[in-house]
């Protein structure tokens, strides 16, 4: 039976590759053979690797882009997956390998992928992300290991019920005098909370789709569970709450990712796909959570490079209407400044678009500003059909006596694009992420001036980044798993340093900065002079005494 | 003539080998009040012990008495050595692996050797005397210890085997670029003169600002800031390796810190100093956290130090005295007080408040993240010396070297050569002295802290099923009110343990009938009680109070027997028959 199930997978895995393009999200075993064609069609310039496996054990796959040794280059991580029900995170990641890779006979390519790597992480939740592609459908973020999500000592006791028998878990709407939600003036298909403080009132409790199977007064408290990818990294940990782990990095996916990560001291950028945006906005300065002991907030020169980036974002993506978020810790984003010390970017990638009324249709402003709303008039404006299920009234065995209605938006609906629109999304995201590499951090050495003092030799000669970005965050020169820019005077035989260091270690450059430095040196013939980090690459020169 | 003498010396050193390993005989032996007169595991507690040393008493232990002691690895460390845990209880008695567990550790940071021989002692101690203390028959009845001697076995062989200072290696031995040049461990300690051991360089310097003690000429001291001294101070014995101008910024003895790799609280080391790379990321940790997350049934726990006489308590991290709320804190008060009268010269101190901040710390996980009542021990101080306070003053480590171990501590100032600083003196204490136990000293520290850490055990819950009171409610039904009492100082699950729900609820089961009802009895002369609607048959409850009780109450249907039996991961299964 186990045979014969594998030999089908493996005819499905077959078929597809000689598929045309796609027409959908792509499913976990779509996913693998992307990855697999890429790393096939490319060996010199695409290296694909199993970083680990998940508790259930799904491949959690690793691409690495870059010509010669790659692990030498500076590189930009790029992570997909980071929320399991983020599926176009997983598209755009593997998207963009494709579209630098279909690219790379033109030479600005060629060069870029010579001088820069790019570590894709495509699907770090391959477990939640299924749940796209099942045949029960909904919003899932954790991974495969049990969790007893109600701490009360029996496992998945009460999760989502399907009860209007549609396959997707979408909302349960009970008409209540106590109700905290109201129907959207506008589309009444849509609930809004109402507004108690200015008298509002309610008409609906609102549920996710589901029965209190351990009558506890509670809904869904305790399903399959899991850990989330995006609440188990170590910044901020949410220790004890749903989907955080028992500790933090506790899982497969986050320690492999992280054992990775801090052996590759060449990163100087990650950039993750998921709800947090620093992006399409840019960050604020905040200088009271940038100076707490426990670092709190982005340092003054960071949140200045943000701003730079962002600036390149809206240029090259222009996502205007993705909200602003904070970070709800655990999260990868955070972690990727706070805690590896790195530029850190983040972009849900697609938004739902506000709308504007057509008044040819009689459409008005909507009187709130509801993403619901947008989504539903967005839908209809471009003549999509909306991922919303009716209202529809159904018998609930908890609700005896209420009206209880089972609809509204769909799982996914609203961080989701229709994928007519993927291939346009992720070609805007190529092109940012290949402007993005162009303002790496870049060591030089120019002005190199010798002169003679007695029978010893002066050398002065400016050090320079010659990049946009600084050769580390402001953050990143604090910790030790970033490297300081080490500049080294290789002396031979009859050849030694009179005055200035033999070795000497710079913190950091700024993007577009230069530091001058000097010696004296005793002896003849040439020697080399060599200045260099993982981030910023390397500079030798040569110079005769 | 020759041949007779030769025979006479083999059997002479047979016999005398023979002696020296077994005991002597009984009748030649008085037992000392509290001590195991003639163990059936000959251990010297005046020396340490090397990770093959603490393996081979391990298994002599687990060997000399099965029904009390077990050896387990509980997993590896970086190079491989076995982490090794005594599991010591009466295995003859109850289920072992669900008695209140006491867990114990040592050595966590390299140099902080004796917190094993500490641990070792109990496990030997206990086996020891067992059979002859009723006092340790029914601690050992009730409760179950898990003893792991050293948490960082690689760290413990390099401190003994490598030249070290008293304070080196703090760290495990995966390599760091501490110096982040992209080169590991180019610039360590140097032992400059071969004698495994790295002391201090001075260098005679007429604008130095030291001198030589006229009273105790191994001793430098500061000279007044209006004085002229002789001699400047160049730091632990070493070089500058690798030509950058400094001089042992990057060896081995310094990696990272052990005790700030836990998931509580965890910070990077931008933050917290010598932090690895997130919680648990060094193998020996792990291994710990995966051994104490299969074993809700611990509920205290002691990680063994050194040194300055300090019987520890979080929260090392000063954000997080919420953690430490009021009730737990009056059972660590308790405990800790108790601890203070039992080990003279310790006394009892808050990480963050009396040392330092300390970000991802093993107590803070402990109590934290599962909610064990957690104390460190800081081993050794030098009140133990003269069995006073010996201030700041650092002649009193001389005047002891000097009187009671006859200089064997020291290493006398000697002339060297030196690369870069030419002609250097080398000289100071020895590894084994500042922070280690001398070994005079040593088992009678250990037997204190070890009494300490057994009446830390002894207050872990002990439950007991008090009263069965049966009441005819007509119908055919009776109703069954069971007072479940917990006889000790801990509660089922510390207070930080209910904020977090961290442990399941105990639960308290009536079997052998059936049952239509049952409820937790909130006030019992009031009749105030609190339903449960389902599963009646087994009441769960969110604690029972450490010295206190919890009533709870069924409705039966029918005759005849029936047990309760409550079941709680901290305070183990206890059941009645009525």
């Amino acid at each position: 039976m186990t045979i014969q199930m594998k030999a089908c997978l493996f005819c499905a895995v077959l078929f597809s590759s000689v598929a045309m393009a796609q027409n959908n999200y792509s499913n976990y075993s779509q996913q693998a053979n992307r990855l697999n064609t890429l790393a096939k069609n490319y060996p010199q310039l695409a290296k694909l690797r199993v970083l680990t496996k998940t508790t259930s054990g799904k491949d959690v796959w690793q691409l690495t882009l870059g010509s010669g040794d790659a692990d030498t280059n500076p590189a930009i991580v790029i992570a997909g997956g980071t929320e399991g029900n983020h599926i176009l995170g997983t598209e755009l990641a593997i998207g963009f390998a494709e579209n630098l890779l279909q690219g790379s006979n033109i030479d600005s390519i060629k060069a870029l992928l010579s001088k820069t790597t790019f570590y894709i992480f495509p699907n770090m939740s391959p477990d939640a992300t299924e749940q796209y592609f099942a045949s029960l459908q909904y919003e899932r973020q954790g991974n495969s290991r049990s969790t007893d999500d109600d701490r009360d000592g029996k496992p998945n006791e009460d999760g989502f019920d399907d009860l209007d028998g549609n396959g997707k878990i979408t909302w349960m709407r009970v008409e209540s005098p106590v109700g905290e939600y109201k129907t959207h003036p506008d589309d009444p298909r849509v609930l809004i909370k109402a507004d108690m403080g200015k008298g509002e009132k309610g008409k609906y409790l609102l549920f996710s789709e589901g029965s209190d199977n351990d009558k506890d007064n509670q809904f869904n408290e305790d399903g399959e569970g899991g850990v989330w990818f995006n609440k188990n990294l170590s910044y901020k940990h949410p220790s004890f709450t749903q989907g955080s782990g028992e500790f933090a990095v506790s899982e497969n996916e986050t320690r492999a990712l992280l054992d990775y990560l801090y052996e590759r001291f060449n990163v100087y950028a990650v950039l993750s796909f998921g709800t947090n945006n620093n992006l399409s906005s840019a960050l604020a300065f905040n200088s009271q959570a940038a100076s707490q002991p426990v670092v709190a907030g982005w340092l003054q020169p960071d949140v200045k490079a943000d701003s730079m980036v962002v600036d390149l974002y809206n240029k090259t993506v222009n996502l205007k209407d993705a909200p602003k978020t904070s970070p709800a810790g655990g999260d990868f984003f955070s972690w990727a400044y706070f805690h590896y010390g790195r530029y850190s970017f983040s972009t849900p990638g697609w938004a739902v678009p506000k709308t504007k009324p057509d008044s040819a249709k009689g459409e008005k402003a909507f009187a709130a500003d509801d993403v619901g709303a947008h989504y539903l008039r967005w839908t209809n404006q471009q003549s999509l059909s909306p991922a919303f299920t009716e209202w529809k009234q159904i018998q609930h065995p908890d609700f005896p006596d209420q009206k209880v209605e089972v609809g509204g938006p769909d799982p996914f609906a609203l961080n989701t694009p229709p994928y007519k629109f993927v291939a346009d999304i992720v070609k805007k995201h190529s092109a940012f992420l290949v402007k993005l590499a162009a303002y790496q951090p870049q060591v030089d050495i120019v002005n190199v001036k010798t002169e003679k003092v007695g029978s010893l030799t002066r050398i002065t000669l400016d050090v320079i980044n010659k990049g946009a970005l600084a050769a580390h965050s402001k953050l990143g020169e604090r910790s030790y798993w970033v490297k300081r820019i080490n500049v080294k005077v290789n002396t031979g035989g009859n050849q030694s340093v009179i005055s200035g260091r033999k070795i000497q270690l710079l913190n950091s450059l700024e993007g577009y900065s230069s530091q001058r430095l000097t010696w004296l040196i005793k002896g003849s013939g040439k020697l080399t002079i060599e200045a260099g980090s993982p981030t910023t690459g390397s500079k030798t020169i040569d110079v005769t005494l | 003539m020759k041949r007779t003498i030769k025979y006479l010396t083999v059997a002479i050193s047979l016999f005398t080998i023979h002696h020296s390993l077994t005991a002597q005989t009984p009748d030649q032996l008085f037992k000392a009040a509290g001590s195991p007169v003639n163990p059936k595991v000959a251990v010297s507690w005046n020396r340490y012990n090397d990770h093959a040393g603490i393996t081979e008493i391990c298994k002599k232990i687990a060997a000399a008495y099965p029904d009390l002691a077990k050896l387990q690895s509980i997993g590896k460390s970086y190079k491989g050595r076995d982490i090794w845990c005594l599991t010591i209880t009466d295995f003859k008695k109850g289920n072992a692996d669900s008695k209140p567990g006491m867990y114990i550790d040592g050595n966590i940071h390299s140099n902080e050797i004796q917190g094993s021989e500490f641990s070792l002692y109990a496990a030997w101690y206990l086996t020891e005397t067992f059979a002859d203390t009723k006092f340790v028959q029914e601690l050992l009845a009730d409760k179950i210890f898990y003893i792991v001697p050293t948490i960082n076995p690689d760290g413990r062989d390099s401190y003994f085997h490598e030249p070290n200072t008293g304070s080196s290696p703090r760290s495990g031995v995966i390599p760091v670029d501490n110096d982040r040049d992209g080169q590991v461990d180019e610039d360590g300690y140097d032992d400059l003169d071969g004698d495994k051991q790295i002391v201090s360089m001075r260098r005679k310097n007429p604008n130095g600002r030291y001198r030589v003690d006229p009273t105790d000429p191994r001793r430098m001291i500061q000279v007044g800031p209006d004085e002229k001294g002789d001699y400047e101070l160049l730091g632990q014995e070493g070089k500058d390796n690798d030509g950058d101008g400094q001089v042992n910024e990057d060896g081995y003895t310094f990696q990272y810190d052990p005790n700030r790799d836990w998931g509580w609280g965890w910070q990077p080391n931008y933050i917290q100093g010598s932090a690895y790379k997130y919680p648990f990321s060094l193998p020996e940790n792990r291994a710990v956290m995966e051994f104490v997350m299969k074993h809700p049934n611990i509920a205290a726990a002691q990680s063994y130090h050194n040194a300055g006489g300090m019987i520890l308590r979080g929260p090392g991290d000063p954000n997080d005295l919420q953690t430490y709320n009021q009730q737990d804190l009056q059972v660590y008060d308790v405990i800790a007080k108790k601890g203070e009268e039992l080990i003279p010269g310790y006394r009892y101190l808050v990480v963050y408040k009396d040392l330092y901040a300390a970000y991802g710390g093993e107590l803070d996980w402990f109590y934290g993240s599962r909610g064990i009542y957690t104390y460190s021990n800081e081993l050794w101080t030098q009140y133990l010396m003269f069995n006073k306070d010996a201030g700041n003053d650092n002649s009193t480590a001389y005047n002891f070297d000097r009187y009671l171990l006859f200089k064997d501590a020291f290493i006398d100032w000697h002339e060297y050569d030196h690369p870069q600083y030419g002609k250097i003196e080398i000289g100071g204490f020895k590894k084994n002295f500042g922070r280690a136990h001398p070994g005079f000293l040593l088992e009678s520290d250990a037997h204190r802290n070890m009494s300490f850490t057994i009446y830390h055990c002894y207050h872990t819950p002990k439950l007991s099923v008090d009263s069965i009171i049966e009441k005819d409610l007509g119908d055919g039904l009776k109703e069954v009110t069971a007072v479940i009492a917990n006889k000790r100082l801990m509660p089922t699950h510390s207070s930080q343990d209910l904020k977090f729900k961290i442990e399941r609820p105990d639960y308290i089961t009536l079997s052998g009938a059936i049952v239509v009802a049952g409820m937790i009895v909130d006030n019992a002369d009031l009749n105030l009680t609190t339903e449960q609607r389902t599963n009646p048959a087994t009441v769960a409850v969110r604690n029972i109070p450490g010295l206190g009780v919890v009533t709870v109450r069924w409705i039966i249907q029918g005759s005849g027997k029936y047990t309760v039996t409550v079941d709680s991961k901290k305070g183990g299964m206890v059941s009645k028959v009525k």
